[in-house]
């Protein structure tokens, strides 16, 4: 019993707790330093620069690969030498933080390059800048992978602090030694000790626990704090509590509705032709070419678009298309070559003798207001078919989020989603998540809208509900540039089509020349061979 | 004797009578001249480094843990407050202490430390006591270790790199020259641990400072004796940096004061520590 009695005595000492208080306090303030820093390691590390990716894969393997209790001695010690004398509290917060840096870069660079190419570039193709990509749409996502570890982190260094006695920290362990030193009751002592510090790391995992579930985007949305709104994970609980008045609106049933938002996507398109000289064209493309490592993409390709035209670019899978597509927007860089889109390059400057890359290609892209919509749809994981539309509006474009929400109500709406809008991409079926992506590439009224393949990676009873929605855009007058194998789409929609294979333009026209009576030998031989399993789907 | 020499003689003489009225005077407290006496010092705080695991140098008090006592502790407070300076006590682990007196983050390191050559190219010493070892054993010596030659067979504990372990192998040295049996080692990292194998018996003796080995053995008679000592003439002091002459003044003047009055003598007393270990208190810079 005199244990118990002892146990309990030391257990409610404040002498161990104050030295509880100077772990935590160390733990917080370098783990904050070391998360900051190591997101910055991070991305050092997967830099296109050799020096920068150098810099931090130099001080990850120094800091890794030495001792934490050298680095914080030669810190007090070594320091004072170059007339910097920093006091034990502030040494333990900067040489723990430090050399967290170092293991939190690796594991948020894990995080990182967990997340799916396409999300970037979705985010590219919608003008969002590296850093608001970076924070709203790769770190929310990375969280799931980055968060065991950083938490693992967060109890190992607690824990860890006792090694900071040698620069004078009296923190919890040493200070239970100091007990023992005195007393040589070790056992009460440190079992005292030890049961302190299970309650810290039992609060530590409880707060794991809350963490982990926030950012689960399998989970049923909660309430959202300010931690979701900064990370992209607002999520309405009820869509007809929050929008009442909008939603019953848009709810009514029949032909007066869908007028009404015919009405409205028309004037969506219409408000921009009406701005320009609708003669001129619009979409210039001359002599592009692209090569990727020693292979030649694109051998010279030249295109003209106006206002209000639908193109359809067909061609074998490696005749350079999509490359082509991307390049429009600047999702891929021309190694030759102009395109202008309304007079302006996106993200070229012209300079003597040429073309050089904008400093702010990502302002270019949102400037063009080209919309985007990929094979695989690329929505934002994390977020809901709402969120996804209205990230654009409010993050690129500075729209209000009460006007972005309505608007991205009836554009999801208008694709036939209102019962979806607060779904999340992994609950909708390809077909609806391609609507939701032409929501979203919409959402910034965009002057003109490429399709890379939209129907490619959908099931064949998934075509027909998206290629009505393109239907119905085109008919509205948007100017459209589809990449596609939908040959029977193209001849009943396209103003031009245009054949390419091999990195050039085979043979252009419109339908009833290129698709009906093609004069080039590789055209027939590719509409024979893609028109004949068409026919049999149907 | 030639008279030259005489009258160098008597010149030195002569010399000495009119100093030491200054040196008496210096022998007294006066903290409010510290401002006349230390005028480099006044005013700042003094850093004593310290590892409050070093009973009965440095520890904490046993009915209040956030206080500091022991012998050393005693000194230190005694020695500053003689001198009219402020300080405060910085405690960590022993081995942090004099890397962080040499880099000047510490003012003196006052724990227990062995004079040795090799410290005194680093820091200047003041040195106020003598060091011995004794070999601490459980009740009643169940092996009968009286002298270091008992231990030859046995298992033995000792600070790892500390002046025990030094002894500890010579004498495991002597005990092969005899053909006795080899001595089994366990070095360990802090007297805690090192007390615990003793406890345990996972060790039949701990050789380790005999100011400690005898306080405890007084404090904790039921459980522990002593074995033997030796007295192997180490010399103990408080460490500053070198070049630091003022504040080795004020160390060095202190410990006169205390030791006039018999100060120390009552703190050794204290904590159950022979008071004959006393030494004159001498500067050693080299």
């Amino acid at each position: 019993m005199a244990f118990v009695g002892d146990f309990f005595g030391y257990i409610t000492s404040g002498f161990l707790w104050n030295g509880a208080l100077i772990a935590v306090e160390i733990t917080c303030l370098a783990m904050m330093l070391g998360l900051g820093l190591g997101l910055v390691f991070a991305l050092m590390r997967l830099s296109r620069m050799k020096v920068v990716r150098s810099f931090a894969w130099t001080y990850i393997w120094i800091m890794r690969g030495t001792p934490q209790l050298l680095q914080l001695v030669f810190i007090f010690d070594a320091l004072p030498a170059m007339g910097i004398k920093l006091d034990s509290f502030t040494t333990a917060v900067i040489g723990f933080g430090l050399n967290q840096a170092a293991f939190s870069a690796e594991n948020i660079r894990g995080g990182i390059t967990s997340v799916s190419r396409t999300q970037s570039i979705a985010a590219a193709s919608l003008g969002m800048s590296s850093f608001l990509t970076l924070r709203r749409i790769i770190l929310p996502q990375a969280m799931r992978t980055i968060l065991p570890g950083i938490f693992n982190d967060i109890i190992s260094m607690l824990k860890l602090t006792s090694i900071a006695s040698i620069i004078f920290v009296s923190e919890l362990t040493f200070r239970a030694q100091q007990i023992v030193g005195q007393n040589f009751r070790f056992f009460t002592v440190f079992a005292a000790a030890g049961a302190v510090y299970l309650l810290m790391t039992s609060l530590i995992a409880f707060v794991q626990g809350l963490t982990e579930r926030h950012f689960d985007i399998e989970r049923t949305p909660a309430e959202a704090g300010p931690l979701s709104r900064m990370f992209g994970f607002r999520r309405p609980q009820n869509n007809s509590q929050a929008s009442d008045g909008l939603a019953i609106e848009l709810e009514r049933p029949g032909q007066a509705r869908q007028n009404n938002e015919r009405h409205w996507l028309r004037s969506l398109v219409h408000r921009r032709v009406e701005q320009v000289d609708a003669g001129a064209p619009f979409v210039v493309c001359r002599n592009v070419q692209k090569v990727y490592d020693g292979r030649e993409i694109l051998t010279g390709v030249d295109l003209t678009v106006h206002r209000g035209q639908v193109v359809c670019l067909l061609g074998p899978s490696g005749s350079g298309k999509s490359t082509f597509l991307r390049m429009i927007n600047h999702l891929e860089t021309m190694d030759w070559g102009e395109i202008t889109v309304g007079g302006a390059r996106v993200g070229y400057d012209a300079i003597p003798g040429g073309l050089k890359p904008s400093r702010n290609v990502a302002k270019a892209r949102a400037d063009a207001k080209i919309g985007m919509v990929f094979q695989h749809f690329n929505l934002f994981a994390h977020m809901s078919a709402l969120e996804n539309v209205m990230e654009a509006p409010v993050r690129v474009h500075g729209m209000p989020a009460a006007e972005a929400r309505k608007i991205a109500l009836q554009l999801l709406e208008e694709v036939g989603l209102g019962a979806h809008v607060d779904k999340l991409p992994h609950r909708l079926s390809g077909g609806q998540q391609q609507r939701v992506a032409i929501a979203r590439a919409l959402a910034i009224k965009p002057q003109l809208m490429l399709f890379d393949e939209p129907t490619s990676a959908l099931d064949p009873e998934l075509v027909g509900e998206v290629l009505s929605v393109m239907r119905r855009l085109a008919d509205a007058g948007m100017t459209m540039i589809v990449v596609t194998h939908e040959v029977r789409f193209a001849r009943e929609v396209a103003d031009l089509v245009v054949f390419m294979d091999g990195g050039k333009v085979v043979e252009q026209g419109p339908p009833s020349q290129v698709i009906d009576s093609p004069r080039e030998e590789r055209t027939q031989r590719f509409l024979r061979s893609v028109e004949r399993p068409m026919t049999d789907a149907a | 004797m030639s008279s030259r020499a005489i009258g160098f003689g008597l010149g030195v003489a002569v010399a000495m009578a009119l100093i030491s009225p200054a040196t008496a005077a210096d022998a007294a407290c006066e903290p409010a001249k510290v401002a006349q006496k230390y005028p480099g010092l006044a005013g700042k705080t003094i850093k004593i480094g310290a590892d409050p695991q070093t009973p009965p140098y440095i520890m904490r008090d046993k009915t209040d843990f956030n206080k500091v006592v022991g012998i050393d502790a005693d000194l230190s407070r005694a020695v500053f407050d003689c001198a009219g300076l402020k300080y405060e006590f910085v405690l960590g682990a022993w081995s942090g202490i004099l890397p962080a007196v040499q880099s000047g983050q510490l003012d003196v390191m006052w724990d227990d430390l062995y004079y040795k050559p090799a410290r005194a190219e680093v820091v200047d010493f003041v040195i106020y006591m003598q060091a011995a070892t004794g070999a601490l054993v459980q009740k009643g010596n169940p092996k009968k270790i009286a002298r270091i030659e008992d231990l030859c067979g046995l298992t033995v504990s000792f600070g790892v790199g500390s002046s025990n372990e030094l002894a500890v192998k010579k004498q495991n040295e002597a005990c092969k020259a005899a053909q006795k049996s080899e001595i089994n080692m366990m070095p360990f990292q802090d007297l805690a641990a090192g007390l615990r194998l003793l406890d345990s018996e996972r060790a039949d003796a701990i050789m380790w400072d005999l100011g400690f080995v005898d306080n405890l053995a007084a404090t904790n008679p039921e459980k522990y004796a002593r074995g033997f000592a030796i007295m192997d003439g180490l010399e103990v002091g408080a460490a500053v940096k070198k070049g630091n002459a003022e504040l080795l003044q004020v160390i060095s003047d202190g410990m006169q004061v205390v030791q006039k009055t018999d100060q120390q003598k009552k703190i050794l007393q204290t904590y159950g520590v022979d008071a004959a270990l006393q030494l004159p208190a001498a500067t050693k810079t080299k």
